[in-house]
């Protein structure tokens, strides 16, 4: 089977179908992936502004990267789990999209992030609460994750906006939605 | 019937392939800091993180970034909007996040921010918090709902 044939047949299961085609829960997944980049996101935004040293200054760094730390781990899975049920009930149109490809390996290197700056930041933050300036690698850490989950929802965004040869263009004349 | 003199086609982000959905993620990342940060407090009112901080400290490190994500949030949306505000304006869902909006902006600079600096009961925090973290999130549902409806 070629991975057209194979994404189709994803896409084609009893289980996608149904969620493709549904009216209300197909909508109900995707703002929950969105909330989910609303609360959790915005928990690892400001993780990273407080290793950059910029951002909620008067509140240890230990505090901040261990006590959000179990509920970034539940949005990522919700998160994640959405996002399954999304791409899956769509996969033939997603699996060749460089929009989606590029997501899924900037996800990929979000693992790579965390193995890369376990050690020196965050399996011991109450170290860094020690210093006035943050050290290099904190803010290299913190950097790192900005440009990959800023990344990360851009290419989620653009993946709408992904035209094959031979489409029609989305947005030639005005609509009130954006493509799904 | 509404009347506008405005033509949504000569909109520059109806012309070009690159700038709606940039700004499309502008307002979601900074959607992500405004209500990150709001959700933080939140978070301590419900008593389900950062307890050895107060919810006025918290208060305190988060309130400007807080503000500087809805100021970018909002003049996003703005600029989203008018690439076709009369299809907008007549969306239920649209008119919803409009209304909800501006309560929820009410709401977080007046009951929120007082009930949090007066040093509130463990029940008053939790409900404000509550109802706080369900408004916001009942907005970015309707962002969502109106590409469906």
């Amino acid at each position: 089977m070629s991975p057209a044939e194979i994404s189709q047949a994803i896409q084609d299961t009893t289980f996608f179908t149904g969620l493709r085609e549904s009216g209300l829960p197909y909508p109900i997944v995707l703002s929950t992936h969105l909330t989910c980049i609303a609360v959790f996101g915005g928990l690892i935004l400001m993780s990273d502004l407080r290793l950059l040293g910029i951002a909620m200054k008067n509140v240890p760094v230990s505090e901040i990267l261990l006590r959000s730390r179990p509920w970034k781990r539940l949005g990522f899975v919700i998160m994640v789990t959405c996002g399954i049920l999304l791409a899956g009930s769509k996969f033939a149109s997603y699996y060749d999209n460089p929009y989606f490809q590029i997501k899924m390996c900037l996800l990929a290197l979000v693992g790579v992030h965390a193995i890369v700056f376990h050690r020196s930041v965050y399996a011991n933050p109450e170290r860094l609460d020690n210093f006035k300036v943050m050290p290099r690698a904190a803010k290299a850490a913190a950097c790192v994750s900005l440009v990959l989950w800023l990344g990360i929802l851009s290419m989620g965004r653009w993946i709408a906006y992904f035209e094959r040869p031979g489409d029609h263009p989305r947005r030639a004349v005005p609509v009130a939605s954006s493509p799904r | 019937m509404l009347q506008f003199h405005y033509d949504p086609t000569t909109n520059p982000l109806n012309n070009d392939e690159w700038s709606f959905p940039l700004f499309e993620c502008i307002h979601i990342a900074m959607f992500a800091m405004s209500i990150g940060t709001i959700a933080i407090v939140d978070f301590r009112l419900l008593g389900l993180a950062f307890r050895r901080e107060s919810p006025a400290e918290l208060l305190k490190a988060t309130s400007l970034w807080t503000l500087i994500g809805l100021i970018v949030v909002i003049t996003s949306g703005l600029v989203i909007w008018t690439t076709d505000p009369v299809a907008y304006y007549y969306n239920p869902a649209f008119r919803y996040k409009c209304i909800a909006l501006v309560g929820a902006i009410i709401y977080n600079y007046t009951i929120h921010r007082k009930t949090i600096l007066s040093n509130p009961s463990v029940f008053a925090g939790a409900l404000v918090g509550g109802v706080s973290l369900l408004l916001w999130i009942s907005i970015v549902f309707a962002g969502l709902f109106y590409a469906f409806i």
